[in-house]
Parts: structure tokens; C-alpha cells; sequence
């Protein structure tokens, strides 16, 4: 079996994302000149271009916005003891879109604009994803 | 006047569609871009530009040098375009457009394919996963195949507008009839609603039968000036409008669907063409999956937004209809190797040279969708040339 894929942590535009994830606290990029918190995190503001930018720890709330049940292992056995598994694109409090995981998805109730929490997990190569939970109403 | 209606599409030819072993991504453009040239009545020595994309399963730098040295074509122009979708033989036309108007290239060849099953079994391909650019955000999270992108979306689509499985179905059937009309279409045994909701879910809402089919298969189209085609005296297709749009790159940052490139591109080229939808004879749309088509019949304005899926499910999408769609059977069942099939056979209905899939008369026909997950849209309009 081939490695999953990793994200790519000396990427220093997006290191105190990883860095964050592995404290198990969620972090964005927020720019100082025009406020707009934003995702994935890169060197510049995407809305005005400044480059004075800040990390704000976020809540982690949000909703699903919308989700796949992925069924197939593609390309090769990477996934295959994964699947079927959740892809979903969650819409933070705060605004910006994350596509992740949902873990321990109750399928027959899921549905878009469920209210979701972050929760963390440690893979064993070292990288810890940010991933989401469906809140139990 | 824009370079656009300088130029003439005169030439179009496919190789055989689907299973393909030992033959590689470059000969199968190769093949079709001889037949192409053939078609147009022109020879090897009236190419002075090669335009081409390698594809995804092997891609490569510098492809256009690449099949102008196979073919043995020294041209002034050999130029690749990477759009995503129809976008990337689109804005090849732009391409040759500008470069006939510039004096820089008289007829161009243009090339498309790859061996997107056989590369599995050579070893030697590429799974577009590493291709497709969230290798950090959204690869780790197993978000690797562009069809569970479009899945995102179908979802989302379903959730808004009531949107049905039985309505993206609708969209499999038809294009299977459409593919049982033409020889040369990779799967041509016609379907039922009852196959499609029987096949297998590769990623929900999707279907085995709502996914495009993987081919081996090259296709390609000779363009060159309007007066030398008028001099060449075969049928051609001549350009009436063009628009695109680009919104994102990676589905979580994509607008909302009522917000992506779709509608914009297609207002923008009916707009330079002077037309509405309700001109077009025929339409052709980029169909990764079931879904893509409901999206593309609201882009064009053949229904409005959100009703997609009755639209697919009233029959208006089959020929007979006002407007049918993808009558060459589309990535759903005529073959998937880069999209570029789509504009060959809009060519061939204003060549009428389309057989048994023809629609009498046509005059004009339009070509549209998207490239990565609804990141790129594209939408030509084509004429029958006089």
C-alpha cells in the first residue's frame, strides 16, 4: 500500500495551520487591512492582496454544506480500507469552506446544513488532520 | 469583427473508441490528426501550426512540440492550452485565431487523446489525484478523483431543487440511445432507468451509470482561414461566439451553483453571437457525469435554475426534441479522452455529416461546460459555414 497523501508542512504559508491542527486547535488566516478570514491559508490576502496577516483561532462550529459518500478505493488500494468514507465541504462560522471528514457519519440522518464540531486526528506519519463531527441536536 | 470569424473549422476525424492496448497516447493523436487533415482536403505540408494537450493520464511538457515531431511537422506554432473541459479546445480555436490573423499560420492541426485505460496497464500513467491541486487541503482527505467532486455538487443540487436520481438517469439513458446511433461510440447496448438505479454507487449520489466511461481514444480538427476553406469548397463550421469563465480551482472554494461560471460563459457567447438558446439546433455538453448535463441545461438557459432535472426527465434532451444533447452519446457512452469529441460532432451536425444522428438542417450548435469541478466554463457557438 502506497502512502496516503500528506500535506506539505514546511510549506511556511500554511505551517502554523499544521502546527495548530497538531495542538488540536483550529486556526485561519485573517487579514490585518481588510478583515476577510480566509481558507487555505497562502502569503497573501486573496480579497485585497495585503500580505499583513494574522492567525485567529476559530470556533470550529459550522455547517455541512454539502457531502459524497466515497465508495470506490480510486487509482489504486490507497483508500481501500477506507472506504466508503465521508467527504464533506463544511462552512465554518466564520465563513471560509473546508473540504474534510466526517467522522462517524450516521448516513441515514446526515444531511446538508447539519450543525458540525471540530475534532482532531493524529495520523501516524505525523500530521494531524482537522476533521468534523455531526452535533448530536 | 472579432479574429473569430476569420476562421473555419474544416476537418474533424476520431480513431476507434475504448479499449485500445499497446497503443499509446501519442499515436492516437496522431492518427486522428492524419484523418483530420485528410478530411479537410488539405495534406501535411498545409500545416503550419500544431496545437494539442497531452491529456491527463500522461501529461507532459511541451505536448504540441511533441506530436508535431511525431508527425514530422516543423510549424511556427506549436502551442498547448489547458483550460479544463471544451475550454481547452476552445481557447485552441482562440489560439489559431489570433496566430491566422497575425500571419503567423495558415491551417493548424489540432489534437486531442489519451490512453486512459491502457496507461493503467503499462504502469506508466499518472492518476490525475496528483494532478488536480489540493494536494494539501483536501488529497489527505481522500478527495482525489474529480468524480467525487462532481459528486459534491450533485448533492448540493439534490438539496436545493429536489433533484433526483431517476432525473440524472434520464441523462444516462438518452445519451446510451444517442450512442446506439453512432458506430464508432465506446458502449452502444441501450440501458433502462431500472440499469441505472441498479448500478453500483461509486461516490452518492453518483452511480456507475452516471460517470463518464474511461477510453482509449484521439480526436482532432483542422482550422484554418474562412476564405481558404470557402476556396477548400468541403463543408465547415465557422465560430459565432465564444465566452468562458474561471471561479476556483478546488471544489471547496467553488461559489455557490448558482454562482459558477456556467451561465455567465454561456450569456457572454450568445451575447458576441447575437443568438439566444432558442436558436441552437443542437447542443453538446461537457458530461464528466449524469449531473453535468442538468447543470449545463440551466447554463444555457434551456430551463431555468434548479429545474435541470425535470427538464433531462421531460425527454428534451433526446433527438426529436427542439434542442437535443450530446447526440454523438457523450463521455457517457461515446468515450471520455479529454472531451474534445463534443465539438467534432457539433462540426459534423454543420456538416451534416452526422448520420443516423443528424438533425436536418442544422445551423447552429453549440458547445459548452466545464473543466476541473465546475472551475472552468466554456461555451462556443458554431455556425454552418457559407
Amino acid at each position: 500500500m502506497t502512502g496516503k497523501p500528506r500535506p506539505d508542512l514546511t510549506d511556511t504559508a500554511a505551517a502554523p495551520y499544521w502546527e495548530a491542527a497538531a495542538r488540536h486547535e483550529l486556526v485561519l488566516p485573517r487579514c490585518d487591512a481588510c478583515g476577510l478570514v480566509f481558507f487555505p491559508p497562502r502569503e497573501l490576502c486573496p480579497g485585497c492582496w495585503s500580505r499583513e496577516l494574522s492567525w485567529r483561532a476559530v470556533g470550529g462550529g459550522g455547517a455541512v454544506w454539502t457531502f459524497t459518500e466515497v465508495h470506490v478505493a480510486f487509482y489504486d488500494d490507497t483508500w481501500a480500507d477506507d472506504v466508503p468514507y465521508v467527504v464533506a465541504v463544511i462552512e465554518l462560522d466564520e465563513g471560509p469552506r473546508l473540504l474534510v471528514n466526517l467522522v462517524e457519519p450516521d448516513l441515514a440522518r446526515l444531511a446538508i446544513g447539519d450543525r458540525v464540531e471540530a475534532t482532531f486526528e493524529d495520523r501516524s506519519e505525523g500530521v494531524t488532520l482537522p476533521k468534523f463531527r455531526v452535533v448530536k441536536p | 469583427m472579432s479574429v473569430l470569424d476569420g476562421i473555419a473549422i474544416v476537418g474533424v476525424a476520431e480513431t476507434a473508441i475504448g479499449k485500445l492496448p499497446g497503443r499509446s497516447a501519442i499515436s492516437l493523436q496522431a492518427e486522428a490528426g492524419v484523418a483530420a487533415v485528410a478530411d479537410a482536403g488539405l495534406t501535411k505540408h498545409d500545416i503550419d501550426g500544431v496545437f494539442s494537450f497531452s491529456g491527463y493520464s500522461q501529461a507532459m511538457m511541451l505536448h504540441a512540440a511533441r506530436v508535431a515531431e511525431h508527425l514530422g511537422l516543423r510549424p511556427e506554432l506549436a502551442v498547448v492550452a489547458d483550460v479544463g473541459g471544451p475550454g481547452t479546445h476552445h481557447a485552441a480555436l482562440l489560439n489559431v485565431a489570433a496566430a491566422i490573423d497575425a500571419d503567423m499560420c495558415t491551417a493548424a492541426l489540432c489534437t486531442y487523446g489519451e490512453n486512459g485505460i491502457s496507461i493503467r496497464r503499462s504502469g506508466r500513467g499518472r492518476a490525475p489525484g496528483t494532478l488536480t491541486g489540493g494536494e494539501d487541503f483536501e488529497a489527505p482527505y481522500g478527495q482525489i478523483a474529480m468524480i467525487s467532486g462532481y459528486a459534491l455538487f450533485a448533492q448540493r443540487h439534490m438539496h436545493l431543487y429536489g433533484t433526483t436520481s431517476e432525473q440524472f438517469g434520464a441523462v444516462a439513458v438518452t445519451s446510451r440511445h444517442h450512442a446506439s446511433l453512432n458506430d464508432n461510440a465506446h458502449k452502444r447496448e441501450p440501458i433502462t432507468l431500472d440499469d441505472h438505479q441498479a448500478s453500483p454507487m461509486i461516490s452518492s449520489p453518483l452511480r456507475r451509470l452516471d460517470c463518464s466511461l474511461i477510453s482509449d481514444a484521439g480526436g482532432a480538427f483542422v482550422v484554418t482561414s474562412i476564405d481558404r476553406a470557402r476556396s477548400l469548397g468541403t463543408p465547415y463550421a465557422r465560430i459565432l461566439g465564444y465566452g468562458s469563465a474561471a471561479t476556483h480551482h478546488i471544489p471547496s472554494q467553488a461559489p455557490d451553483l448558482h454562482e459558477l461560471g456556467g451561465p455567465s460563459a454561456a450569456r457572454r457567447a450568445f451575447e458576441r453571437a447575437g443568438l439566444t438558446v432558442a436558436d441552437a439546433d443542437a447542443v453538446y455538453i461537457h458530461d464528466a457525469c449524469t449531473f453535468s448535463v442538468v447543470a449545463g441545461v440551466e447554463a444555457l438557459g434551456l430551463c431555468g435554475e434548479g429545474e435541470g432535472g425535470p427538464y433531462a426527465e421531460s425527454g428534451a434532451l433526446a433527438l426529436g426534441s427542439a434542442c437535443p444533447v450530446n447526440l454523438h452519446g457523450g463521455m457517457l457512452s461515446h468515450g471520455h479522452a479529454g472531451g474534445v469529441f463534443h465539438l467534432l460532432d457539433a462540426v459534423r451536425q454543420l456538416q451534416g455529416s452526422a448520420g443516423r444522428r443528424q438533425v436536418d438542417g442544422a445551423e447552429v450548435v453549440v458547445a459548452h461546460g466545464n473543466g476541473g469541478v465546475f472551475s472552468t466554463f466554456s461555451t462556443m457557438v458554431l455556425g454552418r459555414g457559407q
